[in-house]
């Protein structure tokens, strides 16, 4: 069993009634004034929503800016994939929302894992990322009338959900991008695109500076700062197959770690319930089919198992439409987590539809006949045209075949109420952290959550640091630079000194495989353990046997996802740890072992409600788990329902 | 139909961007016809790493045709011969046994390429910074209901947004001009009314950014048009010509 | 003045002279042509208008120096963006096909401009030759006629035009001409709308299509001469 500390950590959660907590630690954290501002420097590693927003917003206010990403331009983050939509608690429709039901809905959507202070500013400043991005010229769909329109996620019964066509991360990442380059334009941000973080610079205890590998030159690079900030993202690509981007990679937040920053909650992982299914052992990755196609798609499998009728063949009386039958109230609209369990039961159960009898349907039969199929069209058009690029059917005719995918994870870097994490001056945001989500997110709120802690969360927490720190000169010559940087130069050479046989694709689909199997969406102590095992012996194998081509100079592409994929084989482990750590099921951690009768989550309130933040001991060593007690002090932790 | 192709691989090989370059040929067989082209050159890049040699480079990321990372000239055609698509989203059922495929890096000036099929188009990014933006600090914002925009307005913005960066457009023009990008650009914000303080500004900086990274001019061909997996219309170009014209004539700048 | 200077020799600056250029040119064809047209109506009738036109020799001037200018800056330009445009591809494709699925666009008018208006300038030249600066014969048979006295006269504008079309050399010149000019500006016309700015769905079809009538028009009218002349007794 893992070693657990006492708790040490401090979630810095302001005093006062939780709608008050957020101005009042705005009144209290200490200000930089304009003058000094810019003798300040900031590196910001990621350049997404969170990465973006963040940069151009303290470009704004007057810091020295310098944003790093491994793409070739800060727009090509992974944010500009999200389709559906974002959040905001406007009640434009006048159906009853409010900064209080976006807050309720998030903290149960979350399964009581997140913490109630975060959710709350979540739904508070949810309202001017809205009048933000709109400013900037970001084209939300409107009505006629010209006033904005909404539609529905899943997880809530109220319409809040704003959007532009099928590609509302697309616009609102454009956005971000926009005011980053009119900063870089002003001369307050310059952009270092092509770079990938190896190392975190730490000196007298506190985050100076990143190193990074220049990904044309193959140069490893110094850079130093008063602080950094990590605008990473999610590390679903453990999993090989998922919805990220084939670049998203766990090394930043995963360097930071192992310097010192806890790492919280690895194992809650979001598990999408409409994915296009897997078509064969070459595929790549996967591909989400917006959540939204739920408002209008119904889900079903044949009530006879293993039917190998075509679809339009089975007469409705035939279909099991089993999230209407088992959530009357929520319908086909209920969160991620549970959509997903229940298609996985159903296709284990032996109703699986496809050829491989891991798909279920989702149907807009019903859709097209009551509002035509024009206006299923506007509304889906693009996502229709994906599906059928991918799978060569038209959904139009027959219903789409999903199933549930690795999409985001909640868990992340652990940081305060302020965003910093365990090393001072090291802030994360966006995905890469972990507060807002719990143990499950609801659709719409990660483009919220990116964009609050961006633009309305770190210009203020920073400057109190920056504030309140006397700062040391640090530059490349410092000792801590120098050993980092060697680090991570001996790193490399280490992988292009093993000259093995297995390549490194073959070696990350295997931690996949492993991944998914134990710790995918459903889990349970033996496999868990067993997963250990399996990945310490991959990542025995990888030291010693992976086959990296090329040189450390130059554009390497294979080098750079060999790194990406040494620090999976790491990660993975811990993951798995955190899994079995937590004996209860809650959101996207179903362990098998804690489940009701009817197999709904079993959470255990009494022992676990608690976010695991864990340190670094050393690869081969435990890692310590330091509990944050979650409290819940206006959102009543009860069962989550949403029959 | 067979499921399963075989096929011949022309690939353009260079080790940096001061090798000289040439085209490779590879073989490659049971291709199924389920594979996304992408997957077809990771079968490739295995096979290479299997025999020892250094595999193909190529920009990707998101692999679901929004991220604008791919590229490729795909016998002759920018992502291919399907309309409206990447080539990320292209897939190996467009091609049948036998066949033999040409793979070429975008050409531009603008675009030097890095290694193989891999370029630079950081140019793209200098021009977005030279004014493709709308002045706004964060937390200004009025509520976003306060201004009304007229759908009809929203909907050619947002036709202009969709834009994914991916520079087919200059691939595809015979004078690797980038109209098509900057256009779509300078159309979101000349419609909508946050764009429009800074529109005549806006387009002259961006038009002379561009021609400083040497594109080519637009000789309306509209072969970037075809090209463009985001279906962006030429009556953007239109518009920038429009927009520029005034912006030169009338503006104090 | 500096900024509109620096406007006019940017890339869309110069695609607008272009186009400006080219529309006034087309006007310029559209009169040439009316006034040619005359040729079918009667000697007599051409001849009054060829007088008529020259009776006024400084306005003949002002409109020779302007078109030159047109013609000058359209020249210029097409040589200027021709070259910056080969350059700024730098390394031509191994492979490479159009994307493009209308079927009018086949023939690809718009990547043969350059040729079509060489062709069409060198056509312009042989046609100036023959009838601004006479230099066609040096015997002056097309230009020159003897009277029944025996005097060397100036031959009316009417037999002028005749003999030259008929003219082996300049009938194929003008054929070819008429047809490559044709050819250019199935392109050309419509393209200069788009290169103004002017577009609109309403109206974008109807440019097109007038842009292939005019082209017809143009073509087929000056064509029409040198056949015309052929078959002329």
């Amino acid at each position: 069993m893992a070693q657990v500390m006492a708790s040490t950590l401090d979630s810095k959660i302001p005093d006062g009634p939780i709608n008050e907590k957020w101005d009042n630690r705005k009144n209290e954290l200490k200000l930089v004034s304009p003058n000094n501002k810019r003798k300040y420097e900031v590196i910001v590693v990621g350049t997404g929503l969170a990465g973006a927003s963040a940069a151009a917003s303290l470009g704004e206010l007057g810091y020295k800016v310098k944003a790093f990403c491994f793409q070739d331009s800060p727009r090509r983050a992974h944010s500009i994939a999200a389709q559906g939509g974002i959040n905001a608690a406007k009640n434009y429709p006048n159906d009853g929302d409010s900064v209080w039901r976006l807050f309720y809905d998030t903290v149960k959507g979350g399964d009581f894992r997140a913490r109630e202070a975060n959710v709350y500013r979540l739904a508070q400043t949810s309202n001017q990322i809205i009048d933000q991005c709109v400013a900037q010229g970001v084209p939300f769909a409107r009505e006629y009338g010209g006033l904005l329109a909404n539609r529905t996620f899943g997880g809530a019964q109220v319409s809040r959900t704003f959007y532009a066509r099928g590609q509302t991360g697309q616009q609102l990442l454009l956005g971000a991008y926009s005011a980053l380059m009119r900063q870089v334009d002003k001369g307050n941000v310059k952009v270092f695109p092509r770079r990938e973080m190896l190392d975190l610079v730490v000196a007298d205890g506190m985050a100076r500076g990143i190193i990074t590998r220049n990904l044309v030159t193959g140069e490893l690079e110094t850079f130093t700062a008063n602080a950094v900030v990590l605008c990473t993202g999610g590390y679903g690509n453990a999993f090989y197959l998922s919805t990220n981007a084939k670049g998203c990679n766990v090394t930043a937040a995963w360097r930071c770690y192992r310097r010192g920053a806890y790492f919280a909650n690895p194992c809650f992982t979001q598990i999408h319930p409409t994915c296009i299914p897997v078509s064969g052992d070459y595929q790549s990755k996967l591909t989400l089919m917006s959540e939204s196609l739920r408002n209008d798609g119904r889900v079903w499998v044949p009530k006879q198992a293993d039917d190998s009728r075509p679809p339009h063949e089975i007469p409705d009386e035939e279909r099991d439409y089993y999230l209407e039958r088992r959530y009357p109230s929520f319908g086909n609209m209920v969160p991620r987590d549970v959509a997903s369990r229940a298609a996985k039961e159903r296709c284990d159960s032996g109703f699986g539809v496809g050829d491989t009898g891991q798909s279920v349907y989702l149907d807009f039969r019903d859709a097209i006949a009551r509002d035509g199929i024009d206006v299923i069209r506007a509304k889906y058009g693009n996502l229709f045209h994906m599906y059928e690029k991918i799978t060569a059917e038209n959904p139009y005719d027959v219903p789409m075949r999903i199933y549930p995918a690795v999409h985001y994870t909640m868990g992340g870097t652990w940081v305060d109420y302020n965003l910093q994490s365990t090393i001072p001056g090291l802030f994360v945001l966006g995905e890469a952290n972990f507060s807002d989500h719990g143990a499950n997110r609801l659709g719409a709120s990660a483009l919220m959550q990116g964009l609050a802690d961006g633009y309305f969360v770190i210009p203020y927490t920073i400057g109190d640091h920056l504030a309140s720190t006397k700062f040391d000169a640090v530059n490349e010559d410092h000792p801590a630079c120098a050993s980092a940087r060697n680090d991570a130069a001996n790193r490399i050479s280490e992988i292009m000194a093993v000259e093995g046989q297995r390549s490194v694709d073959s070696i990350h689909r295997e931690l996949g495989q492993i991944l998914w199997n134990y710790c995918g969406m459903s889990r349970s102590a033996e496999g868990l353990t067993e997963a250990i095992d399996s990945i310490k012996k991959l990542r025995e194998e990888f030291w010693t046997n992976v086959r990296v081509m090329g040189t450390g100079e130059g554009l390497n592409q294979n080098l750079e996802h060999a790194g990406r994929v040494a620090d999976f084989l790491e990660f993975g482990e811990l993951m798995v740890r955190d899994a079995l750590n937590r004996n209860e099921s809650c959101g996207g951690h179903f362990r098998e072992e804690y489940q009701t009768a009817e197999n709904e989550a079993l959470r255990d309130d009494e022992n676990f409600c608690y976010a695991a933040a864990w340190e670094f001991k050393g690869v081969d060593e435990e890692p310590v788990l330091h509990k944050e007690e979650l409290t819940f002090d206006y959102v009543p932790l009860t069962t989550r329902s949403y029959k | 139909m067979s499921d399963v192709l075989n096929l011949t691989l022309k690939i353009w090989r260079q080790a940096n961007s001061e090798d000289r370059g040439g085209f490779q040929t590879y073989q490659l067989s049971g291709i199924s016809t389920h594979m996304s082209f992408l997957e077809m050159l990771d079968v490739l890049n295995e096979q290479l790493i299997a025999n020892g040699e250094e595999p193909v480079h190529f920009d990707h990321d998101c692999r679901e045709g929004i991220c604008g990372t791919c590229s490729l000239m795909i016998n002759g055609q920018a992502h291919g011969p399907d309309r409206e698509t990447t080539t990320c989203q292209l897939h190996m059922r467009r091609f049948n046994d036998g066949d033999t495929i040409v793979i070429e890096p975008w050409r531009a000036r603008a675009f030097p390429v890095i290694r193989d099929l891999v370029v630079d188009r950081s140019a793209f990014d200098r021009i977005v910074s030279a004014g493709g933006y709308v002045s706004v600090n964060t937390g200004n914002a009025p509520d976003a209901n306060s201004l009304p925009v007229p759908q009809q307005d929203q909907e050619k913005a947002m036709d202009a947004a969709a834009c994914i960066g991916c520079g087919a457009c200059v691939a595809a023009c015979k004078n690797a001009s980038a109209m098509l990008f900057v256009s779509a650009k300078v159309s979101q914000f000349a419609v909508l009314p946050q764009g429009k303080p800074e529109r005549d500004r806006r387009v002259l900086r961006m038009v002379a950014q561009m021609d400083e990274e040497n594109f080519g001019s637009c000789t309306n061909t509209y072969e970037c048009e075809a090209a463009c997996p985001a279906a962006i219309s030429v009556s953007n170009i239109a518009r920038l010509n429009r927009e520029y014209l005034r912006a030169s004539l009338t503006s104090d700048a | 003045m500096n900024s509109l200077v620096r406007a006019l020799t940017s890339s869309v600056g110069k695609k607008f002279v272009m186009g400006i250029t080219g529309l006034l040119l087309c006007g310029f064809l559209v009169i040439h042509l009316a006034g040619n047209l005359l040729l079918y109506v009667g000697a007599e009738q051409y001849n009054h208008y060829a007088h008529s036109m020259h009776s006024q020799e400084w306005l003949v001037n002002i409109a020779e120096v302007g078109l030159l200018a047109l013609f000058a800056a359209h020249l210029f330009l097409a040589i200027r963006l021709t070259t910056e445009n080969r350059a700024a591809r730098q390394q031509r494709y191994e492979l490479k096909k159009s994307k493009k699925d209308d079927p009018t666009t086949d023939l690809h008018a718009d990547s043969w401009m350059f040729i079509s208006g060489a062709v069409v300038l060198a056509f312009l030249l042989v046609h100036l030759a023959d009838f601004r600066f006479e230099l066609r014969d040096l015997d002056d048979v097309a230009y020159k006629t003897t009277t029944a006295s025996g005097e060397i006269i100036d031959k009316e504008p009417f037999d002028k035009a005749v003999a030259l079309l008929k003219n082996p050399i300049s009938r194929w010149v003008y054929l070819i001409g008429s047809v490559l000019l044709a050819f250019h500006l199935s392109h050309g016309f419509a393209s200069a709308f788009q290169s103004l700015g002017m577009s609109h769905p309403k109206y974008n079809g109807l440019i097109r299509v007038a842009g292939i009538v005019f082209a017809f028009v143009v073509g087929i009218g000056f064509a029409s001469f040198v056949v015309w002349a052929y078959y002329l007794e």
